[in-house]
C-alpha cells in the first residue's frame, strides 16, 4: 500500500524505457512524450522515450501496443497535450458492473444480445482523444462501437457482456487517461433542443428566402420589360405566400424578443426587427391582396435568414462550454471508500456520505468531503483550495476539506460535510450566486437598437406628416417603406458575426473564449489580477540557491527518494543525476519537518532549522544566518546535515513562469492596472510581485478562495486587510472596471467565476471554460497579450461595422423620407450592407502573434 | 395556361422537399455534434480482427 505513491509521484524509476545515462551528470528538461509534462532528465536521454511518471508510460505502452502511435502525431496538430493521466485503483471499476451505480446510464440489451450504455466521459481535449478512443474499442474483442460525442463530452459504447464487461472497458478508458461516469440526470438537453430548434428554423428560413428570391427576381425583370397581369398576380401571390411563412415561422423568435424586450424595458436589437417585420408583412400583405403597391416579402424572408444565422452563431458560442460536467465533481472524487463495521471497506458514491459516516482516504487520493480525522496521520496539500504551495501536516483530530489531496499516508476521516455542504460546495454556490448577481451588459447593438426604434419611429411621423399635406395615401405610402427599409439587419448581424470569426481566431492561437462579451469587456481598460501559485510561477518548488557543500544534495536526493513531499520531489529534479541509482538505502524515516536516512554509511538529517534543533544537530552561525536570509528573502530554507552537523542550506522556491514579467510589463503598458492575489505567505507574494514588477500595495497574499472573490467581485475597497487604503492607488482601485482574473482553473474558480472577467491558464480545458470565460490552452502568460490586443482589435472592428450599416441605413432612410425608395432600391441596399458588413470582417486580423505577426 | 403554372409550384414542392429532408436529418440528431465527425474520416478503415 505504501510502495504504491511513491512509484507514482516520484519521476524516473529504473525503468526499462528511460535512459538515465550515469557518466553525464548535466540534466536537461525534455516534454513528457505522452502528456508533454516537463520532465528533468540526463542529457543523453532520447526524447522518445521521456516520461513524467509511470501513468503516462502506461498509457503510452497502451497506445503503441494497439498501433495507434498517429494519435500523437494528430494530436499535436489539433492541439496541445493530452491531460494528466489519471491513476487510480482497481476496484474503483467494479462500480460499474452494478446497474444502481450507473442508474440512467445502466446498459440497455440490444435485439441483437449486445448492451449499449451511454456515459459521460471526462479528460476530453480535441479531435484525436476522440480518435484515439474509438480506435481503441476496434482493437479490443467484444468491444462493439464507441461513439465520442465531443459536443457535450458523451460516449455510447456498445459492447458484448459475454467477452467484456463494461468495468474493463472503464479500465483500459482511465489507462488511456479518460475516466468515464454516469450521466447525470439534466445532460445538456436543453443545448441539444435549442440548437436543432434553431437549425430548422434557419432550414425553413433559408429555404423561404432563396424561393422568395428568384420570385422576386422575376417580378423585378417583369416591370423592367413587361409582364402578362395574370403571371405577375401569381408570382405576387407566391412571394407572399413565402415570405409570411418565413415570418410567421421562424420570425417568430424574433417577436417574442420584442415583446420580452418592451416587458422588461431593456432595449434590445429584435426591437426594431420586429417593427420591420410587422409593418412589412401587413403592407406586402394588403398590396398583394389588393394588387397594387410593392411587395416586401423577398427582403423580409432575407433578412429572416441572415438574422437567425448570426443569432445561431451566437448561440453556440455561449454554450460551447456548458456541459454536462459538474465543476463540484471534478475538483471532488466521485467516489468514496466507507468503512464498514467488520473493518473492510466499500465503495459508493461520494454524493451519498452521510455525516457520522467513517471513510478511508488513501494517499494520493483528494478527499471526497469534509470531515475530522480519527486515525492516521499525514500530510495534505490543500494548493487546489487555498493555494499554499508547501502542504501541511495533519493528524487526529484535525480537520480536513474535500478537495485537497492526502500526500503521505492513509487516513480514515468521519465524515462532517459532503457535497454541496461541503466548504469547497460553499464556495461553488458563493460562485453561482455571484455570476447570477452580475449585472447583464447591455451590448452596444441592443443599445442602439433601442435608440433606433425611436429615431425610425419619429422620422416615420415626420415623413408621413410632411407627405400627408399632398397626399394622404403617398404618405403612408412612404412612411412605411421608410420603416421598412430601415430595418437593421446588417446592425444586428455585426457583432456575433466579429465576435464569431475574433473567436475562431483566437481558438487558432489557442485561447479559448467561451462567451463573446469577455472580448468585449477586455477592450476597457481595467484591473487584471494574477494568481500567483501556477499562474505567475511553476507551481512545483525547485532547489534555486544552494549553499555550502554541493555533494550534500546528491546524498539528499538519494535520501529523499522514498520520500513523498513536494520539498524532497525539488531536492530530487535539482540534484546531479550520477549515482542516482544506488539503490542499497536503508529505509528514510518521516518526522514533521523533516527527514532522517542513510546515504554511504552516513547519517543524512534535512529538514527546516526547526528540526535540527530538535534532532539536536550543530548548525554553524554561518549557516542559520543564510537560512534566516533565505527565509526573509520569501524562499523556503532547508537544512542539510551529514552526521551531527550541518553542512548545507537549500533555499528552494517556485520560480516564475517565463514571459512573467514580459507579459506583465506587456498587460501595464496598454494601460491595465495589474496586482496579485494569493493564498501563498505574503513574504513569498512580495517578492514575487517585487521581481515582476507588480506595485506592492497591489499584492496580497494569505487570503482564503472567500477572501479572492470578494476582492474580485466588489471591485472596491471594501477588502482591507493588507492594503494601505489611505494610499491613493488603493482606493482608486474601487472604481476600476472591469475586474479581470487570471489564475488556475480549478483552485481558483470561485475568484474566476466572479470576476467580470476570468482567465484560465492552467487545469484542463473543460473545468476551466466552466468556471472562467476565457481559457488560454497555450499555457504561456504571453497569450494574455495577445488576448488584450485582440479584444482591443475586435472591438474596433465591431465599431467600423456599425458604422458602415448605420451609414447604409441612414442612405436607405433618407431615400425614403424623400419619397425616392423602390422595391428594388431597398432590395439592392440591404444586401449591399449586409455583404460590405461581412466582408469588412472577414478581412480584418483582429488576432496577431504575440511579436506582432499576422496570423 | 402558361408552362409557369405548372413549373413554380413543382419548384417549390421540390425545394419544400430538400428542406423537409434537411429538417428530419436535424431532428435524428446529425447536426448536434459537429465537430467529431470531422476527426473521424481520419480513423482508417483498416480491417480490424473481430468476429462479427
Amino acid at each position: 500500500m505504501s510502495t504504491e505513491p511513491a512509484s507514482q509521484t516520484y519521476r524516473l524509476d529504473d525503468g526499462p524505457t528511460i535512459a538515465v545515462d550515469t557518466q553525464c551528470p548535466v540534466s536537461v528538461e525534455l516534454p513528457c512524450v505522452h502528456c508533454g509534462l516537463p520532465t528533468r532528465v540526463a542529457a543523453q536521454s532520447d526524447p522518445s522515450t521521456v516520461f513524467c511518471c509511470n501513468g503516462c508510460r502506461g498509457a503510452y505502452e497502451l497506445i503503441h501496443g494497439w498501433g495507434l502511435s498517429d494519435y500523437y502525431a494528430l494530436r499535436d496538430q489539433l492541439s496541445g497535450g493530452a491531460g494528466q493521466t489519471a491513476v487510480s485503483e482497481r476496484s474503483r471499476y467494479e462500480v460499474f458492473d452494478q446497474n444502481e451505480f450507473l442508474a440512467d446510464s445502466a446498459p440497455r440489451l440490444q435485439s441483437d444480445g449486445l448492451l449499449v450504455s451511454d456515459l459521460a466521459l471526462h479528460g476530453l481535449h480535441c479531435g484525436a482523444c476522440a480518435w484515439l478512443i474509438e480506435n481503441a474499442a476496434a482493437r479490443i474483442d467484444g468491444w462493439r462501437l464507441a461513439r465520442v460525442k465531443m459536443s457535450d463530452h458523451t460516449i455510447r459504447i456498445v459492447f458484448d457482456p459475454q467477452q467484456l464487461r463494461l468495468s474493463e472497458i472503464a479500465r483500459v478508458l482511465d489507462r488511456l487517461g479518460y475516466q468515464l461516469s454516469p450521466l447525470t440526470k439534466e445532460l445538456d438537453d436543453h443545448f441539444a433542443i435549442e440548437n436543432r430548434k434553431l437549425l430548422i428554423q434557419i432550414a425553413v428560413a433559408g429555404f423561404c428566402a432563396a424561393n422568395a428570391m428568384w420570385i422576386a427576381i422575376a417580378l423585378y425583370a417583369g416591370e423592367a420589360s413587361g409582364v402578362a397581369e395574370e403571371h405577375r398576380t401569381f408570382l405576387r401571390v407566391m412571394g407572399t405566400g413565402l415570405g409570411l411563412l418565413a415570418v410567421g415561422l421562424p420570425g417568430r423568435t424574433f417577436f417574442r424578443g420584442a415583446i420580452a424586450s418592451l416587458r422588461t424595458r431593456t432595449p434590445h436589437m429584435d426591437l426594431p426587427v420586429a417593427l420591420g417585420l410587422s409593418v412589412g408583412s401587413v403592407v406586402g400583405l394588403i398590396h398583394a391582396v389588393t394588387g397594387y403597391g410593392d411587395i416586401y416579402f423577398d427582403s423580409l424572408a432575407v433578412l429572416v435568414f441572415l438574422l437567425l444565422i448570426g443569432r445561431w452563431i451566437q448561440f453556440r458560442q455561449q454554450h460551447r462550454a456548458a456541459r454536462a460536467v459538474d465543476l463540484l465533481l471534478r475538483i471532488t472524487p466521485r467516489h468514496a471508500s466507507r468503512i464498514l463495521d467488520d473493518g473492510g471497506t466499500q465503495l459508493v458514491l461520494a454524493d451519498h456520505l452521510q455525516p457520522g459516516e467513517s471513510i478511508r482516504v488513501a494517499s494520493g487520493e483528494s478527499l471526497p468531503a469534509d470531515g475530522c480525522i480519527i486515525a492516521g496521520e499525514s500530510t495534505i496539500d490543500r494548493s487546489l483550495l487555498t493555494g499554499e504551495s508547501e502542504p501541511i501536516h495533519v493528524a487526529v483530530g484535525d480537520t480536513v476539506s474535500a478537495g485537497t489531496v492526502n500526500v503521505t499516508r492513509s487516513l480514515d476521516v468521519c465524515v462532517q460535510a459532503a457535497g454541496s455542504a461541503s466548504r469547497i460546495g460553499r464556495v461553488m454556490q458563493a460562485v453561482e450566486t455571484a455570476a447570477a448577481q452580475k449585472t447583464p451588459i447591455v451590448q452596444l447593438a441592443d443599445r442602439i437598437g433601442g435608440v433606433f426604434v425611436v429615431v425610425v419611429t419619429l422620422l416615420a411621423g415626420v415623413a408621413f406628416a410632411f407627405w400627408a399635406r399632398t397626399d394622404w395615401q403617398l404618405a403612408a405610402s412612404h412612411a412605411t417603406s421608410l420603416l421598412i427599409v430601415a430595418c437593421p439587419c446588417a446592425l444586428a448581424l455585426a457583432t456575433p458575426l466579429a465576435i464569431a470569426v475574433s473567436l475562431g481566431r483566437a481558438a487558432r492561437r489557442k485561447i479559448l473564449i467561451r462567451d463573446g462579451t469577455s472580448l468585449q469587456q477586455l477592450a476597457r481598460s481595467g484591473m487584471v489580477w494574477f494568481d500567483k501559485t501556477g499562474t505567475l510561477t511553476e507551481g512545483r518548488s525547485r532547489v534555486v540557491r544552494v549553499i555550502g557543500q554541493r555533494d550534500a544534495l546528491r546524498m539528499a536526493a538519494i535520501v529523499e527518494r522514498s520520500v513523498c513531499h513536494p520539498i524532497a520531489d525539488a531536492i530530487i529534479a535539482s540534484a546531479p543525476t550520477e549515482g542516482t541509482s544506488s539503490d542499497n538505502v536503508a529505509p528514510t524515516e518521516v518526522f514533521s519537518g523533516g527527514v532522517v536516512g542513510w546515504c554511504e554509511g552516513e547519517q543524512l538529517t534535512i529538514g527546516n532549522l526547526r528540526f535540527m534543533r530538535l534532532q539536536a544537530i550543530d548548525v554553524a552561525d554561518a549557516l542559520s544566518q543564510a537560512a534566516d536570509e533565505l527565509t526573509q528573502d520569501g524562499f523556503t530554507a532547508i537544512v542539510i546535515a551529514r552526521g551531527p552537523t550541518a553542512v548545507t542550506v537549500l533555499g528552494i522556491s517556485d520560480p516564475l513562469r517565463p514571459g512573467a514579467s514580459e507579459a506583465i510589463a506587456k498587460v501595464k503598458a496598454s494601460g491595465w492596472r495589474v496586482g496579485i492575489l494569493s493564498g501563498d505567505h505574503p513574504d513569498v507574494v512580495r517578492r514575487i510581485a517585487k521581481q515582476v514588477g507588480v506595485d506592492n500595495s497591489q499584492a496580497f497574499g494569505g487570503l482564503t478562495p472567500e477572501e479572492k472573490l470578494a476582492i474580485v467581485s466588489n471591485g472596491d475597497g471594501c477588502f482591507h486587510r493588507n492594503a494601505d487604503t489611505s494610499e491613493g492607488t488603493s482606493a482608486r482601485r474601487g472604481s476600476v472596471r472591469p475586474q479581470v482574473m487570471i489564475g488556475d482553473g480549478a483552485n481558483d474558480a470561485a475568484a474566476l467565476a466572479a470576476a467580470d472577467v476570468g482567465i484560465a491558464v492552467r487545469g484542463g480545458a473543460e473545468v476551466s471554460l466552466q468556471a472562467a470565460p476565457i481559457y488560454v490552452a497555450s499555457g504561456k502568460l504571453t497569450s494574455i497579450v495577445e488576448l488584450i490586443d485582440g479584444a482591443r482589435r475586435t472591438a474596433r472592428l465591431i465599431h467600423t461595422t456599425f458604422a458602415v450599416s448605420l451609414g447604409y441605413n441612414v442612405i436607405a432612410v433618407a431615400l425614403a423620407m424623400a419619397g425616392k425608395i423602390s422595391p428594388l432600391a431597398a432590395a439592392i441596399l440591404m444586401p449591399l450592407s449586409s455583404v460590405s458588413v461581412l466582408s469588412l470582417t472577414l478581412a480584418s486580423r483582429s488576432f496577431r502573434r504575440f511579436d506582432g505577426s499576422e496570423i | 395556361m402558361s408552362v409557369l403554372f405548372i413549373a413554380l409550384p413543382i419548384a417549390l414542392l421540390l425545394g419544400a422537399a430538400g428542406m423537409i429532408a434537411c429538417v428530419i436529418c436535424i431532428r435524428g440528431g446529425q447536426y448536434d455534434d459537429l465537430e467529431t465527425p470531422a476527426v473521424r474520416m481520419l480513423i482508417d478503415d483498416r480491417d480490424v480482427r473481430k468476429d462479427r
